[in-house]
């Protein structure tokens, strides 16, 4: 009877601690589940961060590699002072032109417009349109110099243009038995600064034996570009020494050229910017060098420009900055920082 | 063990109403907690596309707007204006719930332009309105042109932002279903570890209540198996609920079985002793009795009186008187002197003989009286007065009513066996066999006329000799009767 009642009361220890155990598994497993629950709710929940400006900034070409470092370099300086840059007209199901997404920052009320800009008379107006509203507008690469813009941030063309033509020089020291010839391509669109680009380049190689020859490039829409250089260079009764390209497109539509066509080693390449088949093609020789842009030099001066001029009114805005540059060759590839930690140059 | 004690202390009722609860109250959290789970998922898939469908009235409501401008500047309809005013508000208070802020989030940002190019829509809309009513055709031409960009790029931009929010919001969505099967597996896990729970806890919490009468039940068994109490410890007593009570009284009404028992064998003990001591006092007041009637008749005065009528019937010459009072005088003469317990056997057949010589001179010698007698066990010691009873009776009873000279009284004295037999046997009308086994059993009463001899003499014998059957009747109808006592042989003093 003893061992009987004994055994019972093992039994039903035995019961209560299961019940316990399940009982914590199951508050265990409650927890878990909830946190569970909430990590994907977590996920769900996006996280952003709020600035106290915006500004806009409008490329002539918002889907080329250069805007893309360009618009980059701004986001990550334009963070760091408390203001965000949008990339006005990305992520809409139309492509609208610059004028539209001019427009729609104006529209948009924005803080100040960072454009590209042209000499175009629609541009001036907009600029203007943009001013009216109480928006100031930095030109950026390429100015309109009769609106009313606060400053222009870009590169001395003409001293772009002298890089290149030291480039030439040297590459026409190399081999002196016969002159030189360049092709430059310059954009089909009346554009400031590539006439400057190409003036420099002439005063440059002027008594140097070098053979300038110059082709417009239609880079009105991407793809374009990329047929109209092959038509171009297909065009060519020879194949000159050296192709001067003055935009990334175009330089990577003319490294493919070369490559499609095995003229690795006969043409040489000047190219514009530091996209990475830009910098691959260096390395393997089918680009002597290329001039790319100080994003991040480019950034602060655009940014700081707008602050300023949000933070004290326009008299206290420098009319131009010099945006700087640096010409990137064999030599100096490795030591080159295409994400541009580097400010120098 | 405090709540395992507590819990016992609690009323049976109460602890199935504890049982039914506790399982209850589980199955109700674990309905409660799924039921909460599936509502939360349910509010969060509806909200999910919640942003999709405001921004789509948005949409409708600008473009109604728009389209209610258009109205009003093409013929000044009033219908227009009035559909312009009423999509004007409900965009005014749409625009309240959209994002105002600048942030780096895609669709937060674009939320922001959305409001502010409808602020710039509204506003240039107005001006629009303002300059159709000052009638200056150009301005409100290059308004209404402005106000129809601008209200493309928002449609754009809505519809950008829409799709935007219906990727986001599918993977939202896709995340929800996905919790919505954990939180469908979890509830399952849950009933299921519930229901286990519950039927465990169903176990435990009965058997508490069961147990301690299955203990009761076995001791019951216990009990009965060993035919007595008396030997059975009682039941510890684990619990304060009705079994514990049960129990309890269970164990008390052991102890009062133990306890009545143990007082009846002490009872039956002193009655025993009581009913001995009862009949030694009866024998000891019918000795007092027989002592107090002896002693009632002078002897003294009997025998002088006696005497002197046999020496008067002598001087008279009257020798059968003489005899006769002689006799007599022998009779109780006897009866003074042998007042002690025990006498010679030859003593009680004197005695025997003066009583028929009396009764013979009564009744004019009608009385036959014959003796067969061992002389060897003249010596025997027997109680005294047990022989002269019986003769009576068999006179009084037997012969008495016979024709004079018919009646016969034997007396008989042999060996049997080692025992001295003495048997008193008559030829008179014999006694019924319903008187006889009265006699033997000692029924019959002082009071009751027949017998009275005989018992006295058969209470006697059974005293002297404990209880041994000495003591024998028969008889048969018109036969006679036959009394026979058997004195063990080793038992006399000789």
């Amino acid at each position: 009877m003893v061992r009987k009642v004994s055994r019972n009361s093992i039994a039903v220890t035995v019961l209560a601690g299961i019940v316990l155990v399940l009982f914590v598994a199951t508050v265990a497993g409650l927890l878990y589940y909830r946190k569970m629950i909430k990590d994907l709710n977590e996920v769900q929940e996006e996280v952003y961060e709020e600035y106290t400006r915006l500004y806009a900034y409008i490329a002539e070409d918002p889907d080329s590699k250069l805007s893309k470092k360009i618009y980059k370099a701004f986001c990550e300086y334009a963070r760091d002072n408390g203001c965000y840059v949008e990339m006005t007209g990305q992520n809409l199901s139309t492509n609208y032109s610059k004028a539209d997404r001019i427009n729609i920052a104006i529209s948009s009320k924005v803080d100040g417009i960072i454009l590209e800009g042209d000499n175009s008379e629609e541009t001036r107006e907009l600029i203007d349109k943009a001013w009216n509203n109480g928006i100031p507008v930095v030109t950026v690469l390429s100015d309109n110099k009769d609106s009313k813009r606060i400053s222009f941030v870009g590169l001395n063309d003409y001293s772009v243009g002298a890089e290149y033509g030291k480039a030439l020089a040297e590459l026409r020291a190399r081999d002196n038995k016969q002159p030189l010839t360049a092709l430059i391509l310059l954009d089909a669109e009346e554009r400031n600064y590539d006439d400057m680009i190409h003036t420099a380049i002439i005063q440059e190689a002027s008594g140097r034996y070098i053979n300038l020859s110059s082709e417009k490039v239609n880079t009105s829409t991407p793809f374009a570009s990329e047929e109209d250089v092959m038509n171009k260079l297909d065009a060519l009764t020879s194949m000159p020494d050296v192709i001067i390209c003055l935009n990334d497109r175009t330089t990577e539509s003319v490294i493919q050229y070369i490559v499609d066509k095995n003229l690795v080693g006969k043409t040489t390449i000047l190219g514009y910017s530091d996209t990475e088949t830009i910098l691959k093609a260096i390395n393997k020789g089918s680009v002597y060098a290329t001039v790319a842009i100080e994003a991040n030099v480019l950034a602060r001066q655009c940014v700081d420009a707008l602050n300023e001029y949000n933070n004290n009114n326009a008299e206290y805005v420098s009319d131009y900055f010099v945006a700087d540059y640096v010409l990137i060759n064999h030599g100096n590839l490795d030591s080159y920082d295409p994400e541009g930690s580097n400010e120098g140059g | 063990m405090r709540v395992d004690k507590f819990f016992s202390n609690i009323k049976i009722s109460r602890k199935l109403v504890a049982v039914f609860l506790a399982t209850s109250v589980i199955a109700m959290c674990v309905n409660l907690f799924i039921y909460i789970n599936l509502n939360q998922a349910l509010d969060k898939i509806n909200s999910v596309f919640s942003s999709n469908i405001s921004l789509n009235e948005l949409s409708d409501n600008l473009n109604k707007t728009h389209q209610g401008l258009t109205g009003y500047l093409e013929t000044k309809g009033t219908d227009d204006l009035e559909l312009y005013f009423a999509s004007y508000q409900n965009v005014k208070q749409m625009m309240k719930l959209l994002n105002s802020n600048v942030t780096d989030n895609n669709v937060k940002l674009a939320e922001r332009d959305i409001g502010k190019m409808l602020d710039t829509y509204l506003k240039t809309a107005d001006e629009a309105v303002q300059a159709k009513r000052g009638r200056n055709i150009d301005e409100y031409t290059a308004k209404y042109n402005e106000c129809t960009r601008i209200k493309d790029y928002l449609n754009t931009y809505i519809y950008s932002v829409n799709n935007e929010q219906f990727r986001t919001n599918s993977e939202n969505y896709m995340a929800l279903v996905n919790s919505l099967r954990y939180t469908e597996i979890m509830s399952m896990l849950i009933f299921a570890v519930a229901s286990v729970m519950n039927v465990l806890l169903i176990i435990i919490l009965t058997s508490t209540i069961t147990r301690p009468l299955t203990r009761l039940s076995a001791k019951a068994e216990e009990i009965i198996s060993a035919g007595s109490p008396e030997n059975i410890e009682p039941l510890e007593v684990r619990s304060g609920d009705e079994v514990g009570k049960v129990t309890m009284a269970f164990n008390e009404m052991l102890a009062s079985i133990k306890d009545y028992i143990a007082r009846i064998r002490t009872q039956l003990i002193t009655q025993s002793e009581m009913k001995e001591k009862n009949l030694l006092m009866e024998t000891h007041l019918k000795d007092a009795q027989l002592k107090y009637l002896q002693s009632q008749i002078n002897p003294h005065f009997l025998f002088n009186t006696l005497n002197a009528g046999a020496q008067l019937a002598m001087m008279e010459g009257a020798d059968r008187t003489v005899e006769y009072i002689r006799n007599m005088a022998d009779f109780f003469r006897y009866n003074v002197k042998k007042s002690s317990e025990t006498v010679k056997l030859s003593e009680e057949i004197e005695l025997v003989d003066s009583y028929m010589y009396i009764l013979n001179v009564r009744f004019a010698g009608e009385m036959l009286f014959e003796k067969d007698i061992d002389e060897s066990l003249l010596n025997v010691m027997v109680p005294s007065m047990i022989i002269q009873p019986l003769v009576e009776n068999s006179i009084k009873y037997g012969i008495k009513d016979l024709e004079p000279g018919e009646g016969k009284v034997t007396l008989s004295v042999y060996r049997e066996d080692g025992y001295a037999c003495i048997r008193v046997s008559d030829n008179g009308i014999g006694t019924d066999e319903e008187i006889i086994e009265k006699i033997m059993n000692h029924e019959k009463k002082p009071s009751e006329t027949r017998g009275v001899g005989i018992t006295n003499v058969m209470s006697r014998l059974d005293l002297y000799y404990n209880n041994k059957e000495v003591f024998e009747m028969k008889s048969r109808k018109n036969e006679g009767t036959h009394v026979t006592i058997k004195i063990p042989l080793e038992d006399t003093n000789v």
